[in-house]
């Protein structure tokens, strides 16, 4: 390593990159927090402390959203996400110290995009190629979007269709990280098939399962763009999600303070998880 | 005897098997081709085979380019070379700047630097998307709101791409660099002779994230354009379905063009994404 030697090339390569990230990264969750302890009154902020916060979380429907969203599960590029042939070795990253770190682009990918919900808003509609089907087994066209007891499912099913080639690649990734040899002398002892699963298969998949689901849950959590376009919440407020009621609360309502709240919610659950993620790859690690 | 009665019956196992697995992909991929073909047929005729379902349906009849020509006539093509000018720029500059980052965390010791690596692992391990709402206020406090800055700045440092520059500087022997420095070798040109070339795979693949970061942006460029004169890709679309609900096939035009120029894109330069990343030992 170098030291001391080139202090202003350090500081030309070091700083504009860093200065980017303390702006656009760091700098929001302040504004983030401190605003979330402000109301708007007439336009002007006024100081509430944790008015924003109680309001929220005795407010019903706020409080329904988290147990929604770990049901929707993944959302993610179809179309893209063949770029992204990860095997499943380089989903983790070894930095000094510090165990392995989940490198996963949390980054390069995106809730559902506006391009799979155009297409599945007509697959959805009443006279859509999904009604269309169900029609030749006899079973009557559905409002899939428009009735509060399927417009939320019908975002799930939208997200998990989504997702499921993305999150396929790191499930591809970890099967083949499972050694061939373990099956092999597996079958010479005579092991079923479903044994074989429950007892190879499964227990050695276990970190790719476990990174999929949280990052999946955590991608989730900012599901946005499908209920922006196809719901905006309703019908009835059946799938208002997180993100949503965020952005209409400041964007639609001007209540930035309570937006800010919301915010601050998402980001706390987001670092719950990223912090379980670690403890339980460190674990795996010395399991291991 | 037995051995060939074990061959058929394992034999028409796998084919089940596989049977099974082209069912379940086409249940996966039916909704992307249904996509194409109705993006390929009059607007009068999008529906028409669907009730009563007749396979007619996944076939496009008659074949016609209606659609494409309308989402052209409609603007599209603005739209779409705006998201490209925004994607340039963020990928140029963000390469430029990472690189530089990485390249710094890599080479050289200085105090904090593992609080500050921690800092810039954790940035990218929190979604972008989260922050979108606080960081519409910074643009507004900056006055940067409906301009381009607005839609770039973001995207330029990204923490992912500063990690993956420093796994691979990291890896590059300090060979090379204590033969240039002794002799007088300024570091300009070590960086541009040495490093920069042996860069190359790196490059490409931090070039697609930034790229693809940009070419999927939505929330963010929905709240930093209020006045939505200047509409990026996903945006643009979003709009339209707004505007257009009902022309199903412009619909469908508009959401397999929007897939299909990054697939074309980066379909040739998956390869080097792939050695780009194994290059960088992310393998760990």
């Amino acid at each position: 390593m170098i030291r001391q030697s080139s202090q202003a090339l350090l500081v030309a390569l070091l700083a504009p990159a860093l200065l980017g990230l303390l702006v656009f990264r760091l700098y929001p969750i302040a504004i983030a927090i401190i605003s979330s302890f402000y109301t708007t009154v007439f336009g002007d902020a006024a100081f509430t402390g944790f008015g924003n916060y109680a309001s929220l979380f005795s407010d019903r429907r706020v409080l329904e959203v988290p147990p929604g969203d770990p049901l929707v599960q993944p959302p993610r590029q179809p179309n893209t996400n063949r770029h992204f042939p990860r095997a499943g070795p380089s989903l983790c990253a070894r930095i000094p110290g510090r165990g392995r770190v989940p490198s996963v682009l949390f980054d390069a990918d995106r809730s559902v995009l506006p391009t799979a919900v155009i297409v599945w808003r007509v697959m959805l509609s009443q006279g859509g190629l999904a009604n269309g089907l169900l029609d030749l087994v006899g079973v009557a066209p559905q409002a899939w979007l428009t009735s509060s007891r399927l417009a939320l499912y019908s975002i799930i099913a939208i997200a998990t269709w989504k997702g499921a080639s993305y999150w396929m690649i790191f499930i591809v990734g970890g099967l083949q990280n499972i050694s061939p040899e373990l099956y092999d002398a597996a079958r010479v002892d005579g092991v079923r098939p479903w044994q074989r699963l429950i007892f190879i298969t499964l227990p050695l998949l276990r970190p790719a399962l476990l990174f999929v689901l949280a990052a999946d849950v955590s991608i989730n959590f900012l599901l946005f763009a499908p209920i922006y376009m196809l719901t905006q919440g309703g019908p009835a407020g059946s799938t208002d999600v997180l993100m949503y009621e965020a952005y209409k609360q400041g964007f639609i309502f001007g209540d930035m303070g309570r937006a800010m709240a919301v915010v601050v919610v998402i980001v706390a659950v987001l670092l719950i998880v990223v912090a379980l993620q670690f403890k339980l790859l460190s674990a795996r690690e010395q399991g291991a | 005897m037995a051995a060939s009665d074990l061959k058929i019956r394992d034999g028409l196992r796998l084919g089940l098997g596989h049977l099974g697995y082209a069912a379940i992909a086409f249940v996966f991929l039916l909704p992307l081709w249904w996509a194409v073909v109705s993006s390929l047929r009059p607007n009068t005729r999008v529906f028409a085979d669907v009730f009563p379902f007749t396979p007619k349906a996944l076939l496009p009849s008659p074949v016609s380019l209606e659609a494409y020509v309308g989402i052209i006539q409609l603007g599209f093509g603005q739209i779409i070379l705006n998201t490209l000018l925004v994607a340039a720029i963020t990928t140029i500059a963000g390469l430029t700047l990472n690189a530089a980052a990485g390249f710094a965390f890599a080479i050289f010791d200085f105090k904090g630097k593992r609080i500050i690596l921690s800092l810039v692992i954790l940035s990218f391990m929190l979604p972008f998307e989260a922050i979108a709402l606080p960081l519409y206020n910074v643009m507004r406090q900056l006055g940067w709101l409906d301009s381009i800055a607005a839609l770039v700045a973001p995207g330029i440092t990204n923490g992912l791409v500063m990690f993956l520059f420093y796994q691979f500087f990291r890896q590059v022997p300090m060979d090379y660099l204590e033969a240039a420095r002794p002799d007088g070798v300024s570091w300009p040109n070590i960086l541009l002779r040495i490093y920069v070339p042996l860069s190359l795979p790196t490059c490409i693949s931090a070039a697609l994230l930034l790229f693809v970061f940009q070419w999927e942006a939505f929330l963010w460029p929905l709240l930093a354009m209020p006045s939505q004169e200047f509409k990026v890709i996903q945006v643009g679309m979003a709009a339209f379905q707004q505007q257009y609900g009902t022309i199903w096939n412009q619909l469908f035009a508009v959401a397999v063009v929007t897939a299909l120029i990054p697939i074309a894109l980066l379909l040739p330069l998956q390869r080097y994404y792939v050695q780009g990343l194994a290059g960088a030992g992310i393998k760990g």
